[in-house]
């Protein structure tokens, strides 16, 4: 595949308080960002099991963003903190599993942070462009 | 398989504009399990919501999903349509194309293509999805309202008027809270206590509150409709159901301590009231368990009691106090090695208090005429009438029993009367104890010694008990040659002959050999008989056992004391010529401690003497005992730690018999324990002994205690120590009230029990504990409050150095008609009233870099109020505020500000630098930023007005209720437009300054708020929880507990008997980290579960 008109699939996975309602308010504001990333809504990053990550790498998806609250504000307390330890893991895994960790995003989103979600997708997208599909020529 | 009806909203031209909508539906209509799909304009209205019930009926739809707008906004609009429809509302999901997609997408093509991915990832949602129910929960009509300030007040009255029963706790002994401490509130100037009080009385007239003052929130568990609270009732050490607030008990008081009410303007006594109005109107003891003086005593003299009552001039309840917990006060007072000195606070500032003297000038000053008692119960022999036999007789006979005490010699008081010189302790003094002692109808035998003229087995016939407490006489052998020559004497020997009269002979020169008191003591006795003394003792002065003052007599005496050398030979034909010595050096600590003296070889001199008194140690003679007494290696008795009591069932045993050569206090002490354990066991009772906590002022406490020398004891001039004339002299009353004084009344309360002889009701409970209460609620109010910033914080302004540089909270108290100036503003170092004021405004607040970044909201308007109420007082005065910006947003604010400038009060724009003292004078110094200038204001007082931080310590309770703070620890509120009130986690809500910053208008209409919220979670009979909670599948799991770990709510726990996890449906709030957690999959979020997860993705990432 042309490196150039390649079109990464992205998984989005978000918690419903923050990253999510963020999204819906870069759509509020008509912001406008890559249409990659498919985004799948969970009460709270915490339910991400790392399976679920991997199953999506396994199927074909060329990254995966995951967004929660930042530190402090999640609203079940601190499901972020079991989050950012479990993705902290699975980094190290993905490259034993010769998949470059750069595939597996974190982003703490607040629901007030519209732009910044259009920017991270926009960041992410490029990114994924540039690491080319997980499949074929380098993963 | 299910029918599946996925309907896809046009919203207008929102999403129809960049998603082709037909041709969406045409390919959704394809996709595997979608019955049926079509579009509509708006699928929210009333058409579009009938088209789906009509859908679901016409095409037997199972579930539903509606691709529209976000889930946010309507996704409980379509879960209602499908349960019209004849669904369960929860299998009705919804795909966001419009926020999520049509709004940020531009290219149509693009658009579609996710749009149908995300429908897609959702009707894969739905497959999996099963009907729920709600889950209902019976809520407690009962509400908790967490602090006692006017939001605490308002929010439980407003939440006890709508007919709720509510708990109030504030943790203090009133409620009030900071406003009860104002003199007049901004900008209508009433007088916050005037308006305040009616409603403080009002909280504890009302049948719908319950008031737990003194209290705090410990624990709390349970969720919305149902929390279980426990709380912490504090000992206020009066039973309040007694006291009727009649302040007899504060006028005895002899212990007074900062008033934090007054801002520590002023001292309020250790039994107090807050202020007169307090409510409830109850008196509360501030107390720390016991002093440490009193702790290192082994027999728990009372010393801050009786140093207190010293010092209130009560000479005859401190000595009755001393004689509480040991009879020898006399004695002790002399010659006591007083421990308590040793661990007094007070030398850890300069020197510790002269306790023991204290106490002797009790005895001097306090001593009262007694009556004879006559016991008349059971009867119990002593034998022995040292300081260990005659106070267990003591205690023993103030309980009623009858003692005998059996003394082998002719006279009463055992080691007191023979091994201690006169000039040490006066025969009076002991005969004061002992009369003392007798008063309480003890006998005493004295010639009878038992095992010759009665027999052990006769008198454990005769009496329910024996104590033994025959001492230690038999003296110690220094194994070295010639120790049995003439001359060589052995030191109890020979001080029990000079103080029984008998004649002794001493040569002109004498050594004594030891380092003990009993060394000492002979040393100086032998002085007084006229010889050269030398003290021979083979470690330094730092090992040396005696009392360091005894030591320090004795040299100041004349005797001299070799260190470091021992005695190897004694030499002489009949009687001693020379003593041989040797030098010593020490080496490595032994199992005294202490480090071992070791010889130096070759360093052996001779010293010509004409005596030798041995002065080694004592061990009791015990041969007059039973095999049954069980003895140690060192020859004295076995006995139980606890009861004291020996191998031999009825007899107990204490002092030096029971430990070896020991003090005075330690055998009253052994007395003591002997004579609770022998009363515990005749009337059939089990002995508590109470453990107290240590009390001691805070370190920071500490810091600015004032260094005051220690009274010295007046002594009889060397030259008049020719007798057995009584050396220390006693303290007269002026020094004995000066040194008194410098006791730090370490736990407070000294419990000189003055106000429970005053207290008619007889409420006072020194003994009283905390207690326990536990609750159910259904809603919390949390109206914690604020602190003023630590002033202290604050070095360049001079707080705590200058003496007239205030907070503003003190001002408050120095403008109050119930304050400590009456209302009159008056310098706190002089009393004088200060002619020129300067506020200094945003004090902490507003400064990022050093202290708080925000801005404290209330003190521009209060500084103005204080700068009029000056000018009210004082009105030749002059007023000078220092402001960086005067915010005066709200009602009658700005007028009121018009006000104060106009009544003459000098605002400078800019920020002070430093404040500091010159030739009396307080000098200000800063910019005024409107001239661009530097100025200096000399100033009489500077008013500090301190930003406002959340109440210290409240952060502990707020970690317990798991709710949110910001960086400063405010309240975090649940939205900061639209739930203000609120806390995010349900059922708990906001009220007050705890929140943020705010003034009383504002705070009593949140709090208002917080209660109208609160009711209309009290008010329901039900309440309902979302269903979407994590369940266990007890199939799978295997109860390793890991989500038990995870869950923040505490609702999984592991049932031991089934070995799997149980879940409380009520508590779980559906976060689903215990899912993700669980290894096997048993923990599995309702409605999103792994493979509807694995599913949605999937679908998301086919090609098409």
């Amino acid at each position: 595949m042309n490196k150039e008109n390649f079109e990464p699939k992205i998984i989005g996975f978000f918690c419903k308080w923050c990253t999510s309602a963020a999204a819906d308010l870069a759509g509020t504001s008509r912001k406008k960002y890559p249409p990659n990333v498919v985004p799948i809504r969970f009460f709270c990053s915490s339910r991400i099991d790392p399976q679920h990550i991997l199953h999506a790498f396994e199927h074909g998806a060329d990254g995966v963003l995951i967004g929660g609250c930042h530190f402090g504000d999640c609203h079940y307390q601190d499901g972020n903190y079991k989050t950012a330890r479990r993705v902290a893991l699975l980094h190290n895994l993905l490259n034993d599993l010769g998949i470059d960790k750069r595939r597996l995003r974190l982003e703490w989103i607040s629901a007030a942070e519209g732009e910044k979600f259009t920017k991270v997708i926009q960041e992410f997208t490029d990114e994924i462009k540039k690491l080319g599909p997980i499949r074929g020529n380098g993963a | 398989m299910k029918n599946i009806g996925v309907f896809i909203c046009h919203c207008g031209i929102n999403i129809a504009k960049t998603v082709d909508v037909e041709a969406l539906t045409e390919e959704i209509k394809k996709y595997p399990g979608v019955a049926h799909a079509e579009n509509y304009k708006y699928m929210c209205s009333d058409p579009g919501q009938n088209i789906i019930t009509e859908a679901i009926k016409k095409h037997k739809l199972d579930a539903i999903v509606v691709s529209a707008c976000s889930p946010t906004l309507h996704e409980n609009t379509f879960r209602n349509t499908t349960a019209r429809g004849g669904l369960n509302r929860y299998v009705c999901e919804m795909a966001n194309i419009r926020e999520h997609c049509s709004w940020v997408h531009d290219e149509k093509d693009i658009a579609t293509k996710k749009a149908a991915k995300i429908i897609k990832s959702i009707i894969e949602k739905v497959k999996y999805d099963e009907p729920l129910d709600p889950i209902l929960v019976n809520v407690t009509k009962r509400s908790l309202v967490v602090g006692g300030g006017i939001a605490g007040i308002q929010a439980a009255l407003d939440i006890a008027n709508a007919g709720v029963e509510t708990i109030l706790v504030e943790k203090s002994p009133s409620i009030g809270g900071h406003m009860i401490q104002l003199s007049e509130t901004f900008p209508t100037l009433d007088c916050s206590q005037c308006i305040m009080t009616p409603k403080m009385v009002e909280v504890a007239q009302h049948d719908k509150i319950t008031l737990l003052t003194y209290s705090e929130v410990e624990e709390i568990a349970g969720s919305v409709g149902n929390f279980h609270v426990k709380i912490r009732q504090k000992s206020p050490y009066i039973d309040w159901e007694k006291c009727n607030g009649c302040g007899e008990c504060d006028q005895v008081c002899p212990v007074t301590t900062n008033d934090e009410f007054e801002c520590n303007l002023s001292d309020r006594k250790a039994i107090y009231r807050p202020f007169p109005q307090a409510v409830p109107n109850r008196y509360t003891i501030s107390k720390k368990g016991h002093p440490p003086c009193r702790i290192a005593c082994p027999a728990g003299v009372n010393a801050q009691g009786y140093i207190a009552l010293i010092r209130a001039g009560k000479y005859k309840e401190a000595l009755a106090l001393e004689r509480e917990a040991n009879p020898f006060a006399s004695v002790c007072g002399r010659v006591c090695n007083h421990p308590c000195e040793s661990d007094c606070v007070r030398g850890e500032v300069d020197q510790p208090v002269a306790i023991a003297s204290l106490k002797r000038f009790a005895v001097e000053n306090g001593s009262y005429e007694f009556e004879q008692k006559k016991p008349t119960g059971e009867k119990i022999a002593v034998i022995g009438s040292g300081p260990g036999g005659l106070s267990c007789a003591y205690f023993l006979a103030k309980q009623n029993y009858q003692v005998t005490v059996y003394e082998a010699e002719k006279i009463v008081g055992g080691m007191l009367v023979l091994g201690i010189p006169e000039f040490r302790l006066p025969r009076d003094s002991i005969k004061q104890d002992i009369d003392f002692i007798k008063s309480f109808g003890v006998q005493i035998k004295t010639g009878v010694k038992v095992g010759e003229h009665v027999s052990l087995s006769e008198l454990q016939k005769e009496y329910r008990a024996v104590f033994l407490a025959t001492g230690a006489y038999e003296e110690m052998k220094l194994n070295v040659e010639g120790e049995n020559l003439e001359g060589v004497l052995h030191c109890i020997d020979f001080l029990k002959k000079v103080n029984l009269s008998e004649k002794v002979s001493l040569g002109k020169n004498v050594v004594v050999i030891g380092g003990g008191n009993a060394a000492v003591d002979a040393a100086r006795v032998a002085k007084r008989e006229g010889s050269n003394v030398t003290i021979l003792y083979r470690r330094s002065r730092r090992e040396m056992p005696a009392n360091s003052w005894e030591v320090d007599e004795a040299i100041e005496e004349g005797i001299k004391i070799e260190f470091l050398v021992a005695p190897t030979k004694a030499i002489g034909k009949d009687k001693i010529e020379k003593v041989e010595c040797i030098r010593m050096e020490l080496g490595e600590p032994d199992s005294s401690g202490r480090r071992r003296p070791i010889p130096v070889k070759g360093s052996e001199f001779t010293v010509p003497v004409d005596n030798m008194i041995l002065a080694i140690s004592q061990r009791p003679k015990t041969d007059w005992l039973s095999s049954e007494f069980e003895r140690t290696k060192w020859g004295t008795l076995v006995v139980d730690a606890d009861t004291l009591e020996t191998t031999v069932k009825g007899v107990y045993a204490g002092g030096d018999l029971v430990s070896g050569p020991a003090t005075i206090i330690e055998a009253v002490a052994a007395g003591q324990k002997a004579a609770e354990t022998i009363d515990a066991k005749i009337r059939g009772i089990k002995l508590e002994r109470k453990e107290y906590a240590t009390g001691r002022p805070d370190p920071e406490e500490l810091k600015s205690i004032q260094k005051r020398q220690r009274a010295q004891m007046p002594t009889l001039d060397v030259s008049k120590r020719k007798g057995y004339d009584e050396v220390e002299l006693g303290f007269d009353k002026e020094s004995a009230a000066k040194e008194a004084d410098r006791c730090l009344n370490c736990a407070i309360c000294c419990e000189c029990q003055q106000c429970e002889e005053v207290c008619e009701p007889d409420a006072i409970a020194h003994d009283m504990n905390d207690k326990i209460l536990e609750y159910d609620v259904g809603a919390l109010v949390v109206a914690t409050g604020f602190d003023i910033y630590e002033p202290e914080r604050l070095k360049e302004y001079g707080y705590g150095t200058i003496p007239d540089v205030v907070t503003s909270l003190q001002f408050e108290r120095l403008l109050s008609a119930s304050g400590p100036t009456a209302g009159d503003v008056k310098r706190p170092s002089d009393g004088t009233v200060p002619k020129r004021v300067v506020f200094i405004q945003c004090a902490g607040s507003r400064d990022k870099e050093n202290h708080l970044e925000y801005c404290s909201k209330i003190c521009c308007m209060y500084t103005a109020k204080h700068a009029l109420l000056y000018k009210h007082r004082v009105h030749e005065g002059e007023p000078i505020i220092f402001y960086i910006d005067v915010r005066t947003a709200g009602k009658g604010y700005e007028e009121f500000y018009n006000r104060v400038t106009d009544e003459g009060t000098t605002y400078i724009r800019g920020k002070v630098s430093k404040v500091y003292q010159d030739n009396g004078k307080i000098v200000v110094m800063g910019a005024d930023t409107l001239s661009g200038k530097q100025v200096e204001v000399e100033a009489d007082m500077v008013v500090l007005a301190m930003g406002i931080v959340p109440t210290r310590g409240s952060e502990e309770f707020v970690r317990r209720l798991k709710i949110q703070c910001d960086a400063n620890e405010w309240l975090t509120e649940a939205h900061p437009k639209l739930r203000p009130v609120e806390s995010n986690t349900a059922g708990i809500f906001l009220a007050g300054a705890a929140q943020g910053p705010k003034d009383i208008p504002e705070v009593v209409s949140q709090a208002s708020g917080a209660a109208s919220k609160a009711i209309a979670i009290l008010t329901q009979k039900e309440i309902t929880f979302e269903p979407t909670i994590a369940g266990v599948n007890e199939d799978l799991c295997s109860g390793c507990s890991i989500c038990v770990g995870v869950c923040p709510y505490n609702a999984r726990e592991l049932d031991k008997e089934e070995m799997v996890v149980k879940v409380t449906e009520s508590l779980c709030q559906g976060c689903g980290s215990c899912s993700s957690a669980c290894p096997s999959g048993a923990a599995q979020q309702r409605n999103l579960i792994d493979i509807q997860i694995e599913k949605m993705v999937t679908s998301a990432l086919e090609e098409k």
